[in-house]
Protein backbone atom coordinates (compact mmCIF):
# COMPACT_ATOMS: atom_id res chain seq x y z
CA UNK A 1 0.00 0.00 0.00
CA UNK A 2 1.50 3.56 -1.05
CA UNK A 3 0.29 6.60 0.01
CA UNK A 4 -2.01 8.57 -1.74
CA UNK A 5 -0.66 11.49 -3.62
CA UNK A 6 -3.24 12.31 -6.24
CA UNK A 7 -7.14 12.51 -6.34
CA UNK A 8 -7.23 9.05 -8.44
CA UNK A 9 -5.32 7.27 -5.92
CA UNK A 10 -8.62 7.90 -3.94
CA UNK A 11 -10.57 5.89 -6.34
CA UNK A 12 -11.05 2.76 -4.67
CA UNK A 13 -9.76 -0.27 -6.66
CA UNK A 14 -11.32 -2.83 -4.74
CA UNK A 15 -14.21 -3.94 -7.24
CA UNK A 16 -11.92 -6.09 -9.41
CA UNK A 17 -11.48 -9.76 -8.65
CA UNK A 18 -8.06 -9.67 -8.77
CA UNK A 19 -7.71 -10.24 -5.36
CA UNK A 20 -5.22 -12.43 -3.57
CA UNK A 21 -7.61 -15.46 -1.49
CA UNK A 22 -5.03 -16.46 1.15
CA UNK A 23 -4.50 -12.77 2.34
CA UNK A 24 -8.16 -12.01 2.31
CA UNK A 25 -9.15 -15.09 4.00
CA UNK A 26 -6.08 -14.20 6.84
CA UNK A 27 -7.10 -10.84 7.44
CA UNK A 28 -10.88 -11.86 7.21
CA UNK A 29 -9.96 -14.27 10.34
CA UNK A 30 -8.53 -11.56 11.95
CA UNK A 31 -11.32 -9.30 11.95
CA UNK A 32 -13.95 -11.69 13.00
CA UNK A 33 -11.29 -12.39 16.01
CA UNK A 34 -11.97 -9.15 16.92
CA UNK A 35 -15.49 -9.50 16.69
CA UNK A 36 -15.75 -12.38 19.45
CA UNK A 37 -15.85 -9.79 22.30
CA UNK A 38 -17.76 -7.54 20.73
CA UNK A 39 -20.46 -10.19 20.44
CA UNK A 40 -19.97 -11.13 23.85
CA UNK A 41 -20.68 -7.46 25.26
CA UNK A 42 -23.54 -6.74 23.17
CA UNK A 43 -25.52 -9.99 23.11
CA UNK A 44 -26.22 -12.56 26.11
CA UNK A 45 -24.76 -15.60 23.95
CA UNK A 46 -21.86 -17.96 25.34
CA UNK A 47 -18.81 -17.79 24.24
CA UNK A 48 -19.53 -21.15 22.28
CA UNK A 49 -22.66 -19.48 20.35
CA UNK A 50 -20.66 -16.50 19.49
CA UNK A 51 -17.58 -18.22 17.95
CA UNK A 52 -20.19 -20.59 15.77
CA UNK A 53 -22.36 -17.77 14.94
CA UNK A 54 -19.07 -16.09 13.72
CA UNK A 55 -17.82 -18.89 11.96
CA UNK A 56 -20.88 -19.40 10.09
CA UNK A 57 -20.87 -15.99 8.86
CA UNK A 58 -17.38 -16.02 7.81
CA UNK A 59 -18.29 -19.17 5.90
CA UNK A 60 -20.67 -17.02 4.16
CA UNK A 61 -18.20 -14.62 3.47
CA UNK A 62 -15.67 -17.51 1.96
CA UNK A 63 -18.26 -18.39 0.05
CA UNK A 64 -18.90 -15.34 -1.42
CA UNK A 65 -15.43 -14.30 -2.44
CA UNK A 66 -14.95 -17.55 -3.96
CA UNK A 67 -18.13 -17.01 -5.88
CA UNK A 68 -16.71 -13.06 -6.74
CA UNK A 69 -14.02 -14.82 -8.66
CA UNK A 70 -15.33 -17.45 -10.53
CA UNK A 71 -18.41 -16.08 -11.45
CA UNK A 72 -19.00 -15.93 -15.04
CA UNK A 73 -20.01 -12.22 -14.69
CA UNK A 74 -18.69 -9.61 -12.09
CA UNK A 75 -20.69 -8.35 -9.23
CA UNK A 76 -18.76 -6.71 -5.80
CA UNK A 77 -18.07 -9.33 -2.89
CA UNK A 78 -20.91 -7.96 -0.87
CA UNK A 79 -23.51 -8.06 -3.44
CA UNK A 80 -22.21 -12.38 -3.34
CA UNK A 81 -21.85 -12.53 0.08
CA UNK A 82 -25.74 -11.16 0.90
CA UNK A 83 -26.77 -13.47 -1.47
CA UNK A 84 -25.23 -16.43 -0.35
CA UNK A 85 -26.59 -15.32 3.01
CA UNK A 86 -30.27 -14.89 1.98
CA UNK A 87 -30.31 -18.37 -0.17
CA UNK A 88 -28.77 -20.54 2.64
CA UNK A 89 -31.55 -19.10 5.01
CA UNK A 90 -34.69 -19.38 3.20
CA UNK A 91 -36.99 -21.00 5.48
CA UNK A 92 -37.48 -24.21 3.10
CA UNK A 93 -34.16 -24.99 3.04
CA UNK A 94 -33.50 -28.49 4.88
CA UNK A 95 -30.72 -26.83 7.26
CA UNK A 96 -32.80 -23.79 7.77
CA UNK A 97 -33.56 -24.44 11.33
CA UNK A 98 -29.64 -25.52 12.11
CA UNK A 99 -28.13 -22.72 10.30
CA UNK A 100 -30.49 -19.53 10.91
CA UNK A 101 -30.06 -20.91 14.69
CA UNK A 102 -26.23 -20.20 14.63
CA UNK A 103 -26.28 -16.84 13.45
CA UNK A 104 -29.94 -15.31 14.52
CA UNK A 105 -28.63 -14.04 18.31
CA UNK A 106 -25.87 -12.39 16.69
CA UNK A 107 -25.78 -8.35 16.96
CA UNK A 108 -25.64 -6.68 13.50
CA UNK A 109 -24.39 -3.40 15.31
CA UNK A 110 -21.62 -4.56 16.99
CA UNK A 111 -20.34 -6.16 13.86
CA UNK A 112 -20.05 -2.44 11.93
CA UNK A 113 -18.24 -1.83 14.55
CA UNK A 114 -14.45 -2.69 13.35
CA UNK A 115 -15.40 -1.39 9.92
CA UNK A 116 -15.65 2.04 11.18
CA UNK A 117 -12.62 1.60 13.43
CA UNK A 118 -10.65 1.02 10.39
CA UNK A 119 -12.37 3.99 8.23
CA UNK A 120 -10.96 6.25 11.27
CA UNK A 121 -7.57 5.15 10.82
CA UNK A 122 -8.08 4.96 7.06
CA UNK A 123 -8.45 8.87 6.50
CA UNK A 124 -5.44 10.46 4.61
CA UNK A 125 -3.91 13.25 4.14
CA UNK A 126 -5.72 13.90 1.13
CA UNK A 127 -8.70 13.30 2.07
CA UNK A 128 -8.18 15.90 4.77
CA UNK A 129 -7.00 18.18 2.32
CA UNK A 130 -9.70 17.55 -0.09
CA UNK A 131 -12.26 18.53 3.22
CA UNK A 132 -10.08 21.47 3.36
CA UNK A 133 -10.36 22.74 0.03
CA UNK A 134 -14.53 21.95 -0.45
CA UNK A 135 -14.79 24.02 2.97
CA UNK A 136 -18.23 23.93 4.55
CA UNK A 137 -20.14 24.57 1.69
CA UNK A 138 -19.97 21.01 0.35
CA UNK A 139 -20.27 19.34 4.02
CA UNK A 140 -23.14 21.52 3.64
CA UNK A 141 -24.48 20.11 0.21
CA UNK A 142 -23.58 16.62 1.28
CA UNK A 143 -25.66 17.22 4.23
CA UNK A 144 -28.64 17.86 1.89
CA UNK A 145 -27.69 15.10 -0.43
CA UNK A 146 -28.12 12.69 2.37
CA UNK A 147 -31.24 14.04 3.68
CA UNK A 148 -32.58 14.11 -0.06
CA UNK A 149 -32.19 10.81 -0.68
CA UNK A 150 -33.39 9.47 2.75
CA UNK A 151 -36.37 11.52 3.03
CA UNK A 152 -37.11 10.44 -0.87
CA UNK A 153 -37.01 7.22 -0.66
CA UNK A 154 -38.79 7.12 2.77
CA UNK A 155 -41.50 9.06 0.73
CA UNK A 156 -42.00 6.69 -2.41
CA UNK A 157 -41.45 3.46 0.22
CA UNK A 158 -44.48 4.74 2.25
CA UNK A 159 -46.88 5.98 -0.26
CA UNK A 160 -46.28 2.80 -2.33
CA UNK A 161 -47.18 1.30 1.01
CA UNK A 162 -50.36 2.32 1.56
CA UNK A 163 -51.03 2.13 -2.06
CA UNK A 164 -50.61 -1.82 -1.79
CA UNK A 165 -52.17 -2.17 1.85
CA UNK B 1 7.00 -15.45 5.84
CA UNK B 2 6.16 -13.14 3.61
CA UNK B 3 2.23 -13.33 5.80
CA UNK B 4 3.77 -13.13 8.58
CA UNK B 5 5.25 -9.90 8.22
CA UNK B 6 2.11 -8.61 6.93
CA UNK B 7 0.88 -9.70 10.31
CA UNK B 8 3.89 -8.10 12.28
CA UNK B 9 3.37 -4.71 9.88
CA UNK B 10 -1.03 -4.76 11.01
CA UNK B 11 -0.70 -5.69 14.51
CA UNK B 12 -0.71 -1.79 15.75
CA UNK B 13 -3.80 -1.15 13.95
CA UNK B 14 -5.80 -4.67 14.45
CA UNK B 15 -4.86 -3.75 18.54
CA UNK B 16 -6.19 -0.34 18.08
CA UNK B 17 -9.11 -1.14 16.33
CA UNK B 18 -9.90 -4.68 19.13
CA UNK B 19 -9.49 -1.45 22.22
CA UNK B 20 -11.20 1.19 20.91
CA UNK B 21 -14.19 -1.24 19.53
CA UNK B 22 -14.23 -3.00 22.59
CA UNK B 23 -15.09 1.00 24.40
CA UNK B 24 -17.20 1.74 22.37
CA UNK B 25 -19.12 -0.95 22.74
CA UNK B 26 -19.33 -0.84 26.26
CA UNK B 27 -20.76 2.92 25.89
CA UNK B 28 -22.99 1.15 23.88
CA UNK B 29 -26.40 3.35 22.69
CA UNK B 30 -26.88 6.71 24.46
CA UNK B 31 -30.00 8.42 23.55
CA UNK B 32 -30.23 12.71 23.30
CA UNK B 33 -33.80 14.00 23.19
CA UNK B 34 -34.12 17.06 21.25
CA UNK B 35 -37.33 19.03 20.12
CA UNK B 36 -38.74 17.15 17.40
CA UNK B 37 -37.40 13.50 18.49
CA UNK B 38 -34.46 11.73 19.54
CA UNK B 39 -30.80 10.80 18.25
CA UNK B 40 -29.12 8.06 18.92
CA UNK B 41 -25.62 7.93 19.33
CA UNK B 42 -24.09 4.34 18.14
CA UNK B 43 -21.05 2.75 19.13
CA UNK B 44 -20.05 2.67 15.73
CA UNK B 45 -19.90 6.58 15.82
CA UNK B 46 -17.79 6.06 18.80
CA UNK B 47 -15.22 4.13 17.37
CA UNK B 48 -15.06 6.17 14.44
CA UNK B 49 -14.38 9.81 16.34
CA UNK B 50 -12.13 7.25 18.88
CA UNK B 51 -10.01 6.16 15.68
CA UNK B 52 -10.18 9.61 13.82
CA UNK B 53 -8.42 11.27 16.95
CA UNK B 54 -5.78 8.03 17.26
CA UNK B 55 -5.14 8.66 13.47
CA UNK B 56 -1.88 10.76 12.95
CA UNK B 57 -3.02 12.39 9.78
CA UNK B 58 -5.66 14.13 11.60
CA UNK B 59 -3.73 14.63 15.23
CA UNK B 60 -0.45 15.64 14.32
CA UNK B 61 1.70 14.49 17.38
CA UNK B 62 0.37 11.11 17.08
CA UNK B 63 2.99 10.75 14.37
CA UNK B 64 5.57 10.18 16.72
CA UNK B 65 3.97 7.06 17.67
CA UNK B 66 1.80 5.95 14.87
CA UNK B 67 3.38 6.58 11.04
CA UNK B 68 1.24 7.44 8.46
CA UNK B 69 2.30 4.81 6.34
CA UNK B 70 1.25 2.15 9.29
CA UNK B 71 -2.51 3.46 9.13
CA UNK B 72 -2.71 3.65 5.55
CA UNK B 73 -2.59 -0.08 5.65
CA UNK B 74 -6.17 -0.02 7.47
CA UNK B 75 -7.55 1.43 4.29
CA UNK B 76 -8.05 -2.06 2.41
CA UNK B 77 -8.86 -3.98 5.90
CA UNK B 78 -12.47 -1.58 5.86
CA UNK B 79 -13.94 -3.81 3.11
CA UNK B 80 -13.12 -6.95 4.38
CA UNK B 81 -14.27 -5.45 7.69
CA UNK B 82 -17.73 -4.88 6.23
CA UNK B 83 -17.98 -8.34 5.01
CA UNK B 84 -19.51 -9.88 7.78
CA UNK B 85 -21.61 -7.39 8.97
CA UNK B 86 -22.83 -7.93 5.50
CA UNK B 87 -23.10 -11.68 5.29
CA UNK B 88 -25.23 -10.99 9.09
CA UNK B 89 -27.41 -8.98 6.67
CA UNK B 90 -28.12 -11.39 4.29
CA UNK B 91 -29.09 -13.73 7.08
CA UNK B 92 -31.75 -11.65 7.84
CA UNK B 93 -33.51 -10.98 4.10
CA UNK B 94 -33.75 -15.12 3.70
CA UNK B 95 -36.22 -15.78 7.28
CA UNK B 96 -38.36 -12.67 6.33
CA UNK B 97 -38.26 -13.46 2.11
CA UNK B 98 -42.31 -13.34 2.21
CA UNK B 99 -42.46 -9.69 3.94
CA UNK B 100 -39.56 -8.58 1.77
CA UNK B 101 -41.53 -10.36 -1.54
CA UNK B 102 -44.53 -8.22 -0.38
CA UNK B 103 -43.05 -4.86 0.35
CA UNK B 104 -41.56 -5.59 -3.70
CA UNK B 105 -43.19 -2.91 -5.43
CA UNK B 106 -42.32 -0.36 -2.59
CA UNK B 107 -38.57 -1.62 -2.30
CA UNK B 108 -37.89 -1.22 -6.36
CA UNK B 109 -39.46 2.20 -6.39
CA UNK B 110 -38.55 3.14 -3.73
CA UNK B 111 -34.69 3.08 -5.96
CA UNK B 112 -35.78 6.25 -7.67
CA UNK B 113 -35.85 8.05 -4.89
CA UNK B 114 -32.41 7.85 -4.72
CA UNK B 115 -33.03 11.31 -6.94
CA UNK B 116 -33.86 13.12 -4.15
CA UNK B 117 -30.31 13.83 -3.72
CA UNK B 118 -30.99 16.44 -6.51
CA UNK B 119 -34.01 17.48 -4.93
CA UNK B 120 -32.98 19.68 -2.36
CA UNK B 121 -29.05 19.79 -2.80
CA UNK B 122 -29.08 21.24 -6.31
CA UNK B 123 -31.24 24.46 -5.69
CA UNK B 124 -29.03 25.42 -2.63
CA UNK B 125 -26.01 24.66 -4.35
CA UNK B 126 -27.16 26.67 -7.55
CA UNK B 127 -28.66 29.58 -5.88
CA UNK B 128 -27.31 30.07 -2.50
CA UNK B 129 -23.77 28.99 -2.75
CA UNK B 130 -23.48 29.91 -6.59
CA UNK B 131 -21.49 26.68 -7.12
CA UNK B 132 -20.31 26.17 -10.76
CA UNK B 133 -20.57 22.44 -12.22
CA UNK B 134 -18.99 21.07 -9.74
CA UNK B 135 -22.32 21.04 -8.53
CA UNK B 136 -23.33 18.33 -10.88
CA UNK B 137 -20.70 16.32 -9.97
CA UNK B 138 -21.84 17.09 -5.87
CA UNK B 139 -25.87 16.41 -6.34
CA UNK B 140 -26.30 13.99 -8.59
CA UNK B 141 -26.04 10.67 -6.39
CA UNK B 142 -24.58 10.02 -2.62
CA UNK B 143 -20.85 9.68 -4.19
CA UNK B 144 -19.98 6.11 -3.19
CA UNK B 145 -17.44 4.21 -5.27
CA UNK B 146 -19.43 3.55 -8.53
CA UNK B 147 -20.71 7.29 -8.56
CA UNK B 148 -17.21 8.20 -8.49
CA UNK B 149 -16.03 6.05 -11.05
CA UNK B 150 -18.99 7.17 -13.61
CA UNK B 151 -17.96 10.82 -12.82
CA UNK B 152 -13.92 10.10 -13.44
CA UNK B 153 -15.03 8.36 -16.65
CA UNK B 154 -16.68 11.11 -18.05
CA UNK B 155 -15.24 14.16 -17.01
CA UNK B 156 -11.91 13.36 -14.90
CA UNK B 157 -11.12 13.67 -11.25
CA UNK B 158 -9.68 16.95 -12.10
CA UNK B 159 -12.35 18.41 -13.51
CA UNK B 160 -15.14 20.58 -11.84
CA UNK B 161 -17.22 17.48 -11.89
CA UNK B 162 -14.65 15.64 -10.16
CA UNK B 163 -13.83 18.25 -7.13
CA UNK B 164 -17.64 17.92 -6.30
CA UNK B 165 -18.39 14.14 -6.74
CA UNK B 166 -14.79 13.97 -4.54
CA UNK B 167 -15.87 16.38 -1.95
CA UNK B 168 -19.31 14.75 -0.97
CA UNK B 169 -17.33 11.42 -1.17
CA UNK B 170 -14.86 12.67 1.29
CA UNK B 171 -17.32 14.40 3.41
CA UNK B 172 -19.79 11.21 3.16
CA UNK B 173 -16.69 9.20 4.50
CA UNK B 174 -16.47 11.67 7.46
CA UNK B 175 -19.57 12.83 8.23
CA UNK B 176 -22.43 10.02 6.03
CA UNK B 177 -22.96 8.23 9.30
CA UNK B 178 -23.28 10.92 11.67
CA UNK B 179 -25.90 12.04 9.03
CA UNK B 180 -27.67 9.18 8.43
CA UNK B 181 -28.02 8.01 12.32
CA UNK B 182 -29.31 11.60 13.06
CA UNK B 183 -31.91 11.82 10.19
CA UNK B 184 -33.26 8.23 11.15
CA UNK B 185 -33.65 8.53 14.52
CA UNK B 186 -35.53 11.64 14.53
CA UNK B 187 -37.66 10.42 11.87
CA UNK B 188 -38.31 6.96 13.49
CA UNK B 189 -39.44 8.91 17.08
CA UNK B 190 -41.22 11.64 15.03
CA UNK B 191 -43.93 9.11 13.23
CA UNK B 192 -43.86 11.12 10.17
CA UNK B 193 -43.00 7.84 8.17
CA UNK B 194 -43.50 4.10 8.96
CA UNK B 195 -40.55 2.19 10.24
CA UNK B 196 -41.09 -0.17 7.40
CA UNK B 197 -40.93 2.81 5.10
CA UNK B 198 -37.98 4.15 6.77
CA UNK B 199 -36.20 0.77 6.23
CA UNK B 200 -36.12 0.44 3.06
CA UNK B 201 -34.68 3.68 2.59
CA UNK B 202 -31.88 3.08 4.56
CA UNK B 203 -30.33 0.78 1.72
CA UNK B 204 -27.97 3.71 0.06
CA UNK B 205 -25.41 1.54 -1.22
CA UNK B 206 -22.84 2.16 1.47
CA UNK B 207 -22.33 -0.48 4.40
CA UNK B 208 -21.22 1.85 6.81
CA UNK B 209 -23.82 4.39 6.24
CA UNK B 210 -26.59 1.25 5.98
CA UNK B 211 -25.67 0.09 9.28
CA UNK B 212 -25.62 3.61 11.11
CA UNK B 213 -29.49 4.12 9.80
CA UNK B 214 -30.67 1.01 10.40
CA UNK B 215 -28.89 0.80 13.59
CA UNK B 216 -30.53 4.01 14.96
CA UNK B 217 -34.01 2.88 13.48
CA UNK B 218 -33.50 -0.65 15.31
CA UNK B 219 -32.92 1.12 18.56
CA UNK B 220 -35.83 3.77 18.16
CA UNK B 221 -38.23 0.75 18.09
CA UNK B 222 -37.16 -2.19 19.48
CA UNK B 223 -39.39 -5.37 18.56
CA UNK B 224 -38.90 -4.47 14.87
CA UNK B 225 -35.42 -5.44 14.19
CA UNK B 226 -36.05 -8.31 12.17
CA UNK B 227 -37.95 -6.55 10.08
CA UNK B 228 -35.93 -3.32 9.60
CA UNK B 229 -32.51 -4.93 8.61
CA UNK B 230 -34.23 -7.43 6.26
CA UNK B 231 -36.16 -4.42 4.78
CA UNK B 232 -32.83 -2.39 4.80
CA UNK B 233 -30.47 -5.32 3.85
CA UNK B 234 -33.07 -5.86 0.79
CA UNK B 235 -33.25 -2.01 -0.43
CA UNK B 236 -29.10 -1.93 0.17
CA UNK B 237 -28.81 -4.65 -1.98
CA UNK B 238 -31.24 -3.50 -4.60
CA UNK B 239 -29.18 -0.70 -4.93
CA UNK B 240 -25.55 -2.37 -5.48
CA UNK B 241 -27.48 -3.45 -8.20
CA UNK B 242 -29.21 -0.81 -9.67
CA UNK B 243 -27.84 2.69 -8.00
CA UNK B 244 -24.64 2.48 -10.72
CA UNK B 245 -27.74 2.57 -13.79
CA UNK B 246 -29.68 5.29 -11.76
CA UNK B 247 -27.72 7.59 -11.26
CA UNK B 248 -25.78 7.13 -14.88
CA UNK B 249 -28.71 7.19 -16.77
CA UNK B 250 -31.14 8.74 -15.03
CA UNK B 251 -29.47 11.33 -12.25
CA UNK B 252 -26.52 12.47 -13.97
CA UNK B 253 -28.37 13.49 -17.33
CA UNK B 254 -30.89 15.28 -15.42
CA UNK B 255 -28.82 17.56 -13.68
CA UNK B 256 -26.40 18.00 -16.14
CA UNK B 257 -29.58 19.16 -18.59
CA UNK B 258 -30.68 21.68 -15.68
CA UNK B 259 -27.41 22.94 -15.45
CA UNK B 260 -27.25 23.85 -19.22
CA UNK B 261 -30.58 25.35 -18.62
CA UNK B 262 -29.80 27.29 -16.10
CA UNK B 263 -26.46 28.29 -16.66
CA UNK B 264 -26.27 28.03 -20.47
CA UNK B 265 -23.55 30.41 -20.66
CA UNK B 266 -21.13 29.11 -17.93
CA UNK B 267 -17.15 28.90 -19.89
CA UNK B 268 -16.81 25.15 -18.56
CA UNK B 269 -19.95 24.33 -20.43
CA UNK B 270 -18.75 21.46 -23.00
CA UNK B 271 -18.49 23.25 -26.10
CA UNK B 272 -19.93 20.76 -28.31
CA UNK B 273 -23.24 19.73 -26.31
CA UNK B 274 -26.17 22.30 -26.62
CA UNK B 275 -29.41 21.81 -24.51
CA UNK B 276 -31.16 20.34 -28.01
CA UNK B 277 -28.51 17.47 -27.96
CA UNK B 278 -29.50 13.93 -25.59
CA UNK B 279 -26.77 14.28 -23.07
CA UNK B 280 -25.60 10.69 -23.10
Amino acid sequence: MTTNESAEDLVPTSNDRSFLMGPMLRDLAVLTLISIPLQLIATDLSLGAVVAGLAALYALCVAGLVITKYAPFYLPSVAWISLVGIVLTLPFMPWFEWFNGLVVGIDFLALAVPPLAYAGLAISDLELNVMRRSGWKILVIATLVFTGTYVGSAAIAEFMLWLTS
Amino acid sequence: MEALKTLVRLWPIHLIVLVTSVVAQFIGVRAIPIGIGTILLLPLLFVFVFTLLLNPNVIKPIGRVLSTKRVAAASPLIVIAIMPFIAKFGTTIGPSIEEVVEAGPALLLQELGNLGTILLAFPVAIWVFRMGRESIGAVHSIAREPNIAIIADRYGLRSPEGTGVMGVYVMGTLFGTFVFAIIASLLATNGVFSVDALAMACGVGSGSMMAACSGALAEAVPGSTDSITALAGASNLLTYATGMYVSLFIALPLVERMYLRIRPDDPENPRARTTEEPVR
